[in-house]
């Protein structure tokens, strides 16, 4: 036998080439199978219902409304417990006792860990994206005009990252079976925190991750102007660096991998922090303009630009406009404004047409309060701008098409008449001697004869218990509010000159003239009973 | 020795029967000693302790009335509630379930214990300041979230038992602001309503005897 004949020497099996991501790769993909938060889900997707989703069929299918819950509701409910799973799902090595057997695995073991988290916040998205994805093509169906603003859903998510990232942060660090509960409680009491710390009129609360817009209700933004992303712009900044911190620091240890790593890791840690501390710095300069929060920094002037859309009209003696979003609440505003403007059609003054605005006046107060202004009446011919934003709608809460009909009447319709006779907002409620001026009889008896014409202040009708909608709700159990802080009837009618039996005189003649006469009367004489020159005995 | 002594019956013991010698006492001791050991009620004690000064902390800077003057509270007994069930993990599992039938006994002592210490810490910390609800509705509110704490260590295992209180709130937060009148949600009712007395009642009830006759799940190997 020579060599030439020797039996070729078995070729070595070919080594399988292995890129250098296909370790944490594969990692994550093991982790994907056996991350705790895969038993959690079940939970989660019923907490979605019954925190989310069910209040928000009980709304009005309004896009604004629809997508502050899935920032503000899901999060308070999915934050405390992300962050006890993330701890639960962070403590496993040390609670097992395997921090030194995983420590000298290939895979560094900041890497390790970094997969870990992921595995269990891609479950926890996948789950919060597929609930949002529901509600929204829910809402789509029902007919919402406009499309979804996004901005909410966003910070939903860095949410949900975020709280994983810190209560994993914690499990690490602290391994222990009371880790994942407390983790848990201090997310939990750091939401309940901030919304004390708003209401605190803490200038640097406006970053907490549940606020969406400010004061600004749900419905009173995103429909006019296009829905202002500078609060969210400055939240995601706040949870990015949040949850890059926490991670960050996970590869500062020297178990945690190489210099280069730790390096990395540090890097990270500073520039998380950073984001986080320049986020809050902005959101102290959040200011509130009338179509949502304003950070000066981040404000984009195109969001300034109004939505174009075209009204939804109903032709009339007096023609009402409506946005589009408002088209199925045209009979409540009809039923409400519709006597009142037919009563005054036709006078010098009087509104030849309503137009829905977004706000006619927008002033915060106090504990992270908000007023808006009343409907008024201005131009050459005259235009009732009429403003919804902060009324409670039909089906918001507890509301019913009646109680926001009578909310309309109760309130705007009193306010029309208060500004068409020259009257202040408000004085009808308030009394004369608020007025200021005894010159103001006149009309003050002229608008309580409206008032009373017309019904404008009848009783609230009795709360629809059995309306479908939210267990939940501000305004459940009453009548619809304003939020707005206006004024509401129920004054005591006093004049400084004239004695309350002469007022009430004057009323009374004024109530019991015929509609034609009352119209006639007034198309003579409103300009100058709008100047006050009219006294209380020369009204017939 | 032979074997004529065997199948009589034993000398009968000196002592009288009934009277504990001072070794079982010291036996008994040292069981449930370890019992408390292995259940880690000192740190539960300490949680439940940090617990109570934070409540009393809480209390300073809340307001008198309103939703946030129930939630923070709220959140905080649902903390201790959740430090209880988490003390119902056993670190041995099936071993330890063959031991003996003092078990039970202690699984019950140690769960009424814990909640009376809850109770007591988390009303020292109200003492100072004003808690609305009063200490009768710490007592239905704690009970209740404590019950579901047990329910979720029976369910889930001790280790995981804090998603029960917590998600629980979760859910019931809202019902304080919204008027619920179901007497499930009984954060959400005043503290004189019988019917949510009954069912944070019940629930601690239930969940307790859960918890004393089967234990916390086993979840040592999943762990």
């Amino acid at each position: 036998m020579t060599a030439a004949t020797a039996p070729a020497r078995p070729a070595p099996p070919r080594a399988r080439r292995v890129t250098p991501a296909a370790g944490p790769v594969r990692l994550l993909r093991i982790e994907l199978r056996r991350s705790p938060m895969l038993w959690l889900l079940p939970l989660l997707a019923v907490l979605f219902y019954v925190s989310t989703y069910r209040p928000a069929m009980g709304n009005p299918p309004f896009w604004n409304i629809r997508s502050a819950m899935v920032q503000s509701h899901t999060m308070l409910v999915f934050a405390p417990l992300l962050a006890g799973a993330g701890a639960w799902t962070g403590s496993r090595d040390g609670r097992r006792g395997m921090g030194d057997l995983v420590g000298v695995t290939a895979v560094p073991r900041w890497a390790g860990q970094f997969a870990t988290w992921a595995a269990a916040t891609i479950w926890a998205e996948l789950l919060y994206l597929g609930g949002v994805g529901v509600l929204y093509g829910v809402t789509a169906q029902q007919g919402a005009w406009g499309g979804p603003p996004w901005w909410p859903v966003a910070v939903g998510v860095a949410v949900v990252a975020a709280s994983c990232a810190l209560g994993f942060a914690a499990g690490v660090r602290l391994p222990g079976r009371f880790t994942a509960g407390l983790a848990a409680l201090v997310v939990f009491l750091a939401l309940a925190g901030g919304a004390f710390a708003i209401q605190d009129n803490q200038v640097y609360g406006q970053i907490w991750p549940l606020n969406v817009q400010g004061p600004f209700p749900p419905d009173s933004y995103g429909i006019f102007y296009p829905y202002l992303p500078d609060l969210a712009i400055a939240q995601l900044m706040f949870l990015a660096g949040l949850a890059a911190a926490a991670l960050g620091a996970l590869g500062l240890p020297a178990a945690a991998g190489g210099r280069w790593l730790r390096g990395a890791a540090a890097a990270v840690t500073v520039a998380g922090l950073a984001a986080a501390g320049t986020a809050t710095g902005l959101a102290g300069t959040a200011r509130v303009e009338a179509h949502g929060m304003v950070i000066p920094a981040l404000h984009d002037a195109a969001s300034d630009r109004p939505a174009r859309y075209t009204p939804v009209c109903r032709p009339g003696t007096v023609p009402v406009c409506l946005q589009p979003a408002y088209r199925s609440f045209m009979p409540e505003v009809n039923a409400a404004l519709g006597p009142l403007l037919g009563q005054l059609a036709g006078l010098p003054v009087a509104p030849v047409r309503v137009t829905q605005v977004a706000v006619t006046t927008v002033q915060s107060t106090p504990g992270n309060g908000i007023n808006f202004g009343g409907p008024v009446i201005r131009g050459r011919p005259a235009v009732l701008y009429l403003p919804l934003a902060g009324v409670s709608l039909p089906g918001e809460g507890h509301t019913s098409a009646a109680q926001f009909a009578w909310f309309l009447r109760d309130q705007y319709a009193q306010e029309i008449v208060n500004e068409l006779v020259g009257l202040p907002a408000g004085a009808v409620a308030i009394g004369l001697n608020q007025v200021g001026n005894p010159g103001h009889a006149a009309q003050f008896a002229v608008a309580r004869a409206l008032d009373q014409v017309l019904n404008l202040t009848g009783p609230p009708p009795p709360n629809d218990s059995s309306a479908p909608g939210p267990a939940g709700g501000d305004n459940a159990g009453s009548a619809p509010t304003g939020r707005s802080g206006r004024a509401g009837p129920g004054g005591t009618a006093s004049d400084a000159s004239s004695s309350p039996g002469q007022m009430q005189d004057a009323v009374d003649r004024f109530a019991a003239m015929s509609v034609a006469a009352r119209h006639a009367w007034l198309g003579t004489h409103l300009a100058a009973l709008r100047a006050g020159r009219i006294a209380l005995s020369e009204i017939p | 020795m032979t074997t004529a002594g065997v199948g009589r019956p034993a000398a009968a013991p000196t002592r009288e029967r009934g009277r504990r010698s001072p070794g079982a006492a010291r036996a008994g001791l040292r069981l449930v000693r370890l019992y408390l050991a292995s259940r880690r009620v000192l740190t539960c004690l300490l949680v439940l302790a940090a617990c109570g000064v934070a409540l009393g902390t809480a209390l300073h800077w809340l307001p008198r009335t309103g939703a946030y003057s129930r939630q923070i509270p709220l959140i905080i007994e649902a903390g201790a509630a959740a430090a209880i069930g988490v003390t119902a993990r056993s670190p041995f599992g099936e071993p330890e379930r063959v031991t003996g039938a003092r078990l039970p006994l202690l699984r019950l002592g140690a769960g009424l214990a814990l909640g009376g210490a809850a109770f007591g810490a988390l009303a020292a910390g109200s003492a100072s300041g004003h808690l609305a609800g009063g200490t009768l509705g710490l007592l239905r509110d704690l009970g209740g979230l404590a019950g579901i704490a047990l329910l979720a260590a029976a369910v889930a295992g001790g280790g995981l038992s804090w998603i029960g209180p917590i998600g629980y709130l979760g859910v019931t937060l809202p019902a304080l602001t919204g008027h619920w009148n179901t007497p499930w949600a009984w954060p959400a009712r005043p503290p004189h309503d019988r019917g949510a007395a009954i069912c944070a009642a019940l629930v601690f009830a239930v969940s307790l005897a859960a918890v004393t006759l089967r234990g916390a799940r086993d979840a040592a190997a999943r762990e």
